[in-house]
């Protein structure tokens, strides 16, 4: 797959005021280094989703700005530079597996190629099944297709939330062992929210620790293990190391959460 | 064979049942069996084919134009959604006409043709598919918007690529209604003077009190009714993955203030007095038949027997009111009733339950002459029409409601040793609501329809009689009246019943109000 140049992304004073008036995100400056993969985790409501979405473009800020490569992420959806991977696979249920996979090409507005969509299918371990429908898939499967679907249009960003949140735990290793090697050569710049540490270490580059809401970052971690990484690397000393960093930042962070100070 | 034997058991029950009620009748003139049914069938088959093919025309054609409008105006407020409420609102306007004075106005504008039983068969399932069509535009996931969104494709995308699609098992369960509706629609413009078709030899037979024609007329009619909604869900089984919805009117949900929604109804009525007024001065209409508001509120106020014309007009929707109010209470508390018993007799309930699914489908206005002649010209005739026309809709709502009881709470409930009144009682009632209310909305205009045609063809008193009264004596400013006061009391009472859903469903099902 021929990769695009890396882009990088930009938070300045980014803060979200939901429509019912909470506070989802303190304004936020953030850069996310072009080519490298960086976790979010943080407790549940903190705001990554919010802020996932509005790098995204899903949601817009009520205040500060996201850039991406310089352009506002809407310019770069409509240029099919981002891709993003739900919890939810949300594959429709009517249209065959490589129908869905190419679909994403149609609405990036992408020239069609049944070359590369056969090529991912083969490659996230769904040989023979493109013309099945998603009801007759598993949860792993479907998860599997929508990664693929979210490489078909190779996109200079990839948002992932809790891509891997729906399913088993067996699976869950399996994909986070099997998935992250398709994209972390291409140079995609790779945000992923997720509520295990574990997961944010083995998959990332770098850990944002979020604080509860409203979002601010307790701890930066970088994670310095090389790539690609085996399952067996959950148990070495400096894996462990990490893992331990990062849960004890997420605890400081409700420890000192203003919310619950005030209780 | 015993699946066979099941399916086969409740049709040859009703045709049995049938017969035996004519046999007991014998020589009263009220009820001609399947026998008589058959056999003048068998001896007048040119006739009836005649009128057949000419109805089935009309309701095909106003069938078409409903559905077309529907869609269009779907289509519409998906890409525009500001319009939404609005245009949902005049469509409820235009579903509340009532057919029986829309259809004289209709044939005085357009004249003897075809033109007003395709007119009334396409008002008759313009709504009927425009709110199951809204209702699955809206349903799928907001992640699939999402999924668009993130590729910077806007409204124009997701109608393409999400919303159509996941509309159809809607649009499709609309239609399925619209069917039967557009056969009704065709067969009461028919009753407004056309020359042939159904509706005209209804009329003709009830006036010459021929008893085994009357019945072959309506069963045919129902049979062909039957046909149509089972021809439709059988392509729906065909084609489709997904199982066909129930609730075909969900409620809206009712985000805005207070305020917001007051701007919205004084809106709506500026449209609609627009609309009415400007259609009639765009299209040059006489203003001997075509009334405008002024016209209505000069009647009203100023002209010499205004003190007459309000007095009958409010006297006739007295009569109208004791009618309809008793008739469609009975109607939705029967049809409640029946189904929570039922759900305690599942046995009883496999019998009856596929044959309430097909008399759905029979256009009851249609049987609106057997019913006069089983029940008499009086009041317990009409509110027996009224009552059956909100019956099956709500009781076919409610079993499929008590069947949505969530499987975790009821075993919650069996744990604690709970029977199954305390099951019905805690769980399944309060399942049962949003369909429940869904049937009771839509029954609104369903029951005024039921009253109108019924104190025309049989009762000669009320709204129904004033209008064809006024339609024979030439008298358009006062069927104009009663069309606006009609129409005005079948919007607000299905607004009424939507106010009381929300109260409701707020505190029993809160993720169907507010998601």
């Amino acid at each position: 797959m021929p990769a695009r140049p890396p882009a990088p992304i930009t938070c300045t004073g980014l803060a979200r005021i939901h429509d019912n008036g909470v506070m989802a995100l303190d304004p936020l400056d953030l850069t996310f280094a072009p080519g490298r993969t960086t976790a979010l985790i943080g407790p549940s409501g903190c705001g990554k989703s919010t802020l996932l979405r509005l790098i995204a473009g899903l949601d817009r800020p009520t205040a500060g700005e996201v850039l991406i490569a310089g352009l506002p992420p809407a310019r770069q959806a409509a240029q099919g530079a981002i891709a993003m991977a739900f919890q939810d696979p949300s594959l429709l249920p009517w249209l065959t597996l490589r129908r869905n996979i190419a679909l994403a090409r149609k609405l990036a507005r992408q020239p069609a190629n049944p070359g590369l969509v056969d090529r991912l299918i083969g490659l996230v371990g769904l040989e023979g099944f493109h013309e099945t429908r998603p009801a007759a898939l598993s949860g792993g499967m479907r998860q599997r297709a929508a990664i693929a679907r979210a490489l078909v249009t190779q996109p200079r960003v990839l948002l992932l939330d809790e891509p891997f949140g729906a399913v088993d735990e067996l699976t869950r290793r399996q994909l986070a062992r099997d998935l992250p090697p398709l994209w972390q050569p291409l140079g995609t710049t790779t945000v992923l929210v997720t509520h295990s540490v574990d997961e944010a270490v083995l998959l990332s580059d770098r850990i944002l620790v979020l604080s509860p809401r409203p979002a601010r970052v307790v701890a930066d971690l970088a994670v310095p293990l090389p790539h690609p990484r085996a399952l067996q690397v959950t148990e070495t000393p400096a894996f462990r190391r990490i893992a331990a960093q990062a849960l004890a930042a997420l605890a400081q962070g409700v420890a000192d959460s203003p919310a619950l100070a005030a209780q | 064979m015993t699946a066979l034997a099941r399916r086969a058991g409740s049709p040859v029950l009703l045709l049995a049942l049938w017969q035996l009620a004519a046999a007991a009748t014998a020589g009263q003139f009220l009820l001609a069996g399947p026998v008589a049914v058959g056999g003048w069938l068998a001896d007048n088959p040119g006739l009836v084919g005649r009128a057949l093919s000419a109805s089935l025309a009309n309701a095909a054609w106003g069938f078409l134009a409903g559905n077309l409008a529907a869609i269009l105006i779907a289509t519409v407020a998906m890409l525009w959604p500001r319009a939404l409420n609005l245009l949902s609102g005049l469509a409820l306007v235009v579903f509340c006409l009532p057919l029986v004075a829309t259809g004289p106005i209709l044939r005085v504008t357009m004249g003897p043709g075809n033109g007003p039983q395709i007119v009334l068969a396409a008002l008759a399932v313009f709504y009927t598919t425009l709110i199951p069509l809204l209702a699955g535009l809206r349903a799928a996931p907001s992640v699939w918007f999402d999924l668009v969104a993130s590729y910077g494709r806007g409204r124009l995308a997701a109608l393409i690529h999400v919303r159509a699609r996941a509309s159809l098992p809607y649009l499709l369960a609309g239609l399925q209604i619209a069917a039967p509706a557009a056969f009704l629609g065709a067969m009461v413009g028919e009753f407004t003077g056309a020359e042939r078709g159904l509706g005209v030899l209804t009329i003709r037979f009830t006036r010459d009190l021929n008893v085994p024609a009357l019945w072959a007329v309506a069963s045919v009619a129902a049979a062909v009714s039957i046909a149509a909604y089972g021809g439709i869900g059988a392509l729906g089984r065909r084609f489709l993955l997904e199982r066909p919805p129930v609730i075909l009117a969900p409620p809206r949900l009712s985000r805005g203030s207070l305020a917001g929604r007051l701007q919205g109804c004084v809106l709506l009525a500026g449209v609609t007095l627009a609309l009415w007024w400007g259609g009639i001065e765009l299209f040059g209409l006489n203003p001997f038949f075509a009334k405008r508001p002024p016209d209505l509120l000069a009647a009203l106020t100023r002209a010499p027997d205004a003190a007459a014309t309000r007095q009958a007009l409010l006297g006739a929707a007295g009569q109208t009111a004791a009618l309809v109010l008793p008739g469609y209470l009975a109607g939705l508390a029967l049809g409640a009733g029946l189904a929570v018993t039922l759900s305690l007799a599942p046995r009883l309930s496999g019998l009856v339950t596929p044959l309430a699914v097909a008399l759905r489908s029979v256009p009851i206005v249609t049987t609106a002459p057997l019913v006069v002649l089983m029940l008499g010209r009086g009041a317990a005739g009409t509110i027996a029409l009224v009552a059956l026309m909100v019956f099956f809709p709500t009781f076919v709502a409610c079993q499929h409601g008590l069947r949505q009881a969530p499987g975790q709470i009821l075993d919650i409930l069996r744990g604690y040793g709970a029977g199954g009144l305390a099951q019905l009682i805690h769980v399944r009632i309060p399942a049962m609501l949003p369909a429940f209310f869904a049937a009771a909305r839509m029954g609104v205009p369903a029951a005024i329809l039921a009253v109108t045609v019924a104190e025309w063809l049989a009762t000669g008193r009320g709204l129904g009689n004033l209008m064809t009264l006024s339609a024979s004596l030439s008298d358009y400013t006062m069927l104009w009246l009663t069309v606006v006061l009609v129409t005005g009391a079948s919007v607000l009472g299905h607004g009424g019943i939507a106010w009381i859903e929300r109260r409701v469903l707020r505190l029993y099902a809160p993720e169907q109000v507010d998601p």
